[in-house]
């Protein structure tokens, strides 16, 4: 049994789920405890003691029943498929003829040829295990090597050796005194039988192929996401992208939750500790520290979302968003050409739906032609107020004006009153300056200016915005 | 205590035991619960919020006969708040009302040196059990009887209370710098939940064993209803929670637990509903959907719940007349699985 876990062990590893030694050793514990009659239960113990995170329960509950009934439910289909027989009765008296026949051949017969003839879903089981654990078949690494696998498996089991069987056997009926049609029926359920075999070989192999190939196509999968640059990704992706985000933000806050929790230690205050030393007569029994004051600060946003950078747009927005509690305010800006403001369908709306609406055209008009100097400008003059010394501006965008006025001036002065301003740019930095590309210009008036084209530079960004 | 502890047996017990307390759970919860008593290693729960975590702490205790001590997580909670803390009022009393007692020690001596002396020899008179003020995790070291132990909300607190959870948990003994190493005599069971609003460390996840409680499945929770809520006629049961299984499959802001259905079925006792109609379905619906956007979602999918009932009920009636009740269950079981 311990070396069964132990195999499963292995395969939970492979797909993701870490398992450590101390987490078998109680899962074996555990499993000594409920004892392994009833499945369900048994699945129970493992879980509880392997399994630490709900993400990971859907994964184990499937890799368990792979594992642990994977070849029960394969020579199960032994019964599934059967030719439905025409008279049950005739059917069993066909069975009981075999059974008497293998018996006077004895081990003449193959235990796989005879778990296949009477049915024996427990015996077929055992044997396509033995196969399994065996080694002697090969896991595919691809749909293509499939077939090879399979016909390894088949002479692994020895199936050649099937057809002979099968003569042997009828021989001997013959002799026993079966008239021509018996043998037919038995002929024929042989053959039927062989073929489930060759089905549930197949199966075999797919289901060995999924341990395997799970093995490195999990980081490699992450990995992918991680460095693909944001213009690529198909919507499947951009959902994918939405969860990890969702993460990211999360473990942003506890880190600035964290921080802001030993900024509250702060140094000995001499004039509390006085204060609070009269309840004990003078004696300073409690020690005060002064609490620095917490800061929290503002973040202004200023996203481009024209076609090219809607998506990395879309992901700021949420990001920022989502951490909406961990800064005093957050306003939100969206621009093509005009500058609009959605802070409020942030309020107002669940967060994708708010997000889908930004950047749809409901507040600025997006088919217009960028121009950010136009944007600057108009955030100039009708927001040059919310930023204050505390307040973060974060903008993103290509700075591709297409040969409109830069307007500097007014990123400049947002520059002057913020506490800073960080350009985040999707595209690549060596493209930066050339054409119509105003980076050069507007990167004087900058704190920070960072490219941010993938998910891996996000978390970089985020990094940064930690040390605020 | 006045009865006397009793240990859970098997799964079985455990199940039979927790429904004496009109707790009903699931297989793999009682399953959970036997291993942890058994291997004496910490639980940690998990699951949404209102599918009865703390209550399964609570009940235990109960079926039990043990000693529930109850620790709630905050942020900022610190050793002082969960371990133990001086009295030092009570110390400052002290000191105050024995102050001849304290003269009578110091007497005799000459120079202050000496004083302070010969006081510093008394020290652990002050600095003596006596003046702790055991904190719940220290009254669980402490307790002699079997205890329950519950970290309520565990992902509240800190990451380095975590960890100082952790040395507690592994050890069951604390070191007062003073007194010396109190060791537990009685290994309390733990229960810690979470709720999932940040991730707990790798290393406190590998002590406890883990289980997550979801949402229950409709057999489940009807069962539940009729446990909890009594006064709720079958007819009226199943057609609550088919209605709340269904609004879970919605996208909800927050999707309603089995509090809220609970809450939701004794409100229609209330009322006097027997069978639920659009209409009251609709005004009650606050009560189990608790944000503006979420109720125009359920009040979208009552329309269609209610819709399709009437279709089946129509089918039904066409069918055969006389068979009304049946097809109305009919079409209950059709739309819970419609989604």
């Amino acid at each position: 049994m311990i070396n069964r876990v132990l195999q499963f062990v292995a395969i939970l590893r492979r797909n993701g789920i870490r398992v450590s030694t101390a987490e078998t050793l109680d899962s074996v514990e555990a499993s000594l405890l409920t004892g392994l009659a009833d499945r369900d239960t048994f699945q129970s113990a493992l879980r509880t003691a392997m399994v630490k995170r709900p993400v990971d329960i859907p994964v184990f509950n499937g890799l368990f029943d792979d594992f642990f009934s994977g070849m029960g439910r394969l020579a199960a289909g032994l019964d599934e498929n059967d030719t439905a027989p025409a008279n049950p009765a005739e059917y069993q008296e066909l069975l009981d003829r075999i059974e008497k026949l293998l018996d006077s051949l004895g081990d003449e017969i193959s235990p796989l040829a005879r778990a296949l003839l009477l049915n024996d879903q427990a015996a077929l089981e055992k044997i396509l295990r033995e196969l399994a654990d065996s080694g002697k078949v090969p896991a595919p690494k691809s749909p293509s090597s499939q077939q090879g696998a399979v016909r390894a498996a088949a002479k692994a089991l020895g199936v050649g050796g099937l057809s002979q069987e099968l003569e042997r056997l009828l021989e001997a009926a013959e002799a026993a005194g079966n008239e021509e049609s018996e043998l037919e029926q038995i002929r024929e359920l042989f053959n039927e039988r062989v073929k489930q075999l060759g089905e549930m070989l197949k199966s075999l192999v797919k289901l060995q192929g999924r341990y395997e190939s799970s093995e490195e196509a999990t980081p490699k999968e992450k990995d992918r996401l991680l460095d693909k640059s944001f213009y690529y990704l198909s919507p499947t992706e951009i959902k994918e992208m939405r969860d990890a985000v969702a993460i990211l933000a999360r473990r942003l806050r506890n880190l600035l939750a964290l921080r802001y929790k030993r900024a509250k230690r702060g140094r000995l205050d001499v004039k509390s500790t006085l204060r609070h030393s009269m309840e004990f007569g003078g004696i300073p029994f409690r020690i005060r520290y002064d609490r620095r004051k917490r800061e929290r600060p503002s973040v202004v946003v200023l996203c481009d979302i024209s076609d090219s950078v809607r998506t990395v747009s879309r992901f700021m927005l949420q990001f920022v968003h989502s951490l909406q509690d961990m800064y005093s305010r957050v306003r939100s800006f969206v621009f093509v050409a005009d500058m609009g403001e959605v802070t409020r369908l942030f309020a107002e709306n669940e967060i994708q739906s708010a997000i889908q609406q930004a950047i749809t055209g409901d507040v600025v008009n997006v088919y217009a032609h960028s121009n950010f100097g136009r944007a600057f400008s108009q955030f100039h003059r009708d927001q040059l107020d919310t930023i204050d010394g505390r307040t973060t501006v974060i903008i993103l965008g290509d700075a591709r004006n297409n040969y409109n006025a830069a307007n500097d001036w007014a990123l400049r002065d947002i520059q002057q009153r913020a506490r800073r301003v960080i350009w985040l740019n999707p595209e690549n930095r060596s493209t930066w300056g050339f054409g119509d590309s105003e980076m050069q210009v507007y990167a004087v008036h900058c704190d920070v200016v960072e490219e941010c084209r993938n998910l891996r530079q996000l978390y970089k960004v985020v990094d940064l915005l930690a040390t605020t | 205590m006045s009865t006397e502890f009793v240990p859970f047996e098997s799964i079985d017990d455990v199940s039979t035991r927790l429904s004496g307390q009109s707790y009903i759970c699931s297989r793999n919860i009682a399953t959970v619960v036997f291993l942890a008593t058994r291997l004496g290693k910490p639980v940690l729960v998990e699951g949404p919020a209102g599918v009865g975590k703390t209550e399964l702490a609570k009940v235990i205790a109960t079926a039990t006969s043990a000693n529930l001590i109850r620790m709630q997580c905050y942020e900022g909670l610190d050793e002082a708040k969960a371990l133990y803390e001086w009295e030092y009022a009570k110390q400052l009393l002290y000191t105050q009302i024995l102050k001849d007692k304290i003269q009578d020690v110091t007497k005799g001596t000459s120079t202050l040196a000496e004083a302070v002396d010969k006081l510093t020899a008394e020290d652990d008179v002050f600095f003596s059990q006596r003046f702790i003020l055991a904190r719940p995790l220290l009254q669980a070291i402490e307790s002699s009887e079997p205890s329950v132990l519950l970290i309520d909300e565990i992902d509240k607190a800190d990451a380095e209370f975590e960890a100082f959870l952790l040395e507690i948990l592994s050890e069951f003994q604390v070191t007062i710098p003073e007194i010396g190493t109190i060791k537990a005599t009685t290994i309390p069971m733990v229960i810690l939940t979470s709720n999932n609003a940040r991730e707990m460390s790798d290393a406190l996840k590998r002590r406890c064993l883990h289980l997550y409680i979801d949402f229950p499945t409709e057999e489940l929770e009807r069962e539940i209803l009729r446990v909890k809520v009594p006064e709720a006629e079958a007819g009226l049961a199943a057609e609550i929670t088919s209605m709340v299984q269904s609004m879970r499959n919605l996208d909800l802001k927050k999707a309603p637990s089995i509090s809220e259905t609970l809450d939701w079925a004794r409100a229609l006792v209330l009322m006097n509903v027997s069978a639920l109609d659009q209409e009251t379905a609709n005004e009650t619906l606050s009560v189990v959907l608790k944000y503006e956007g979420d109720l125009r979602k359920g009040e979208k999918e009552l329309k269609a719940y209610a819709n399709k009932k009437l279709e089946a009920l129509n089918k039904a009636e066409d069918d055969s007349q006389d068979e009304e009740e049946a097809g109305k269950q009919d079409s209950d079981a059709n739309g819970g699985q419609l989604h």
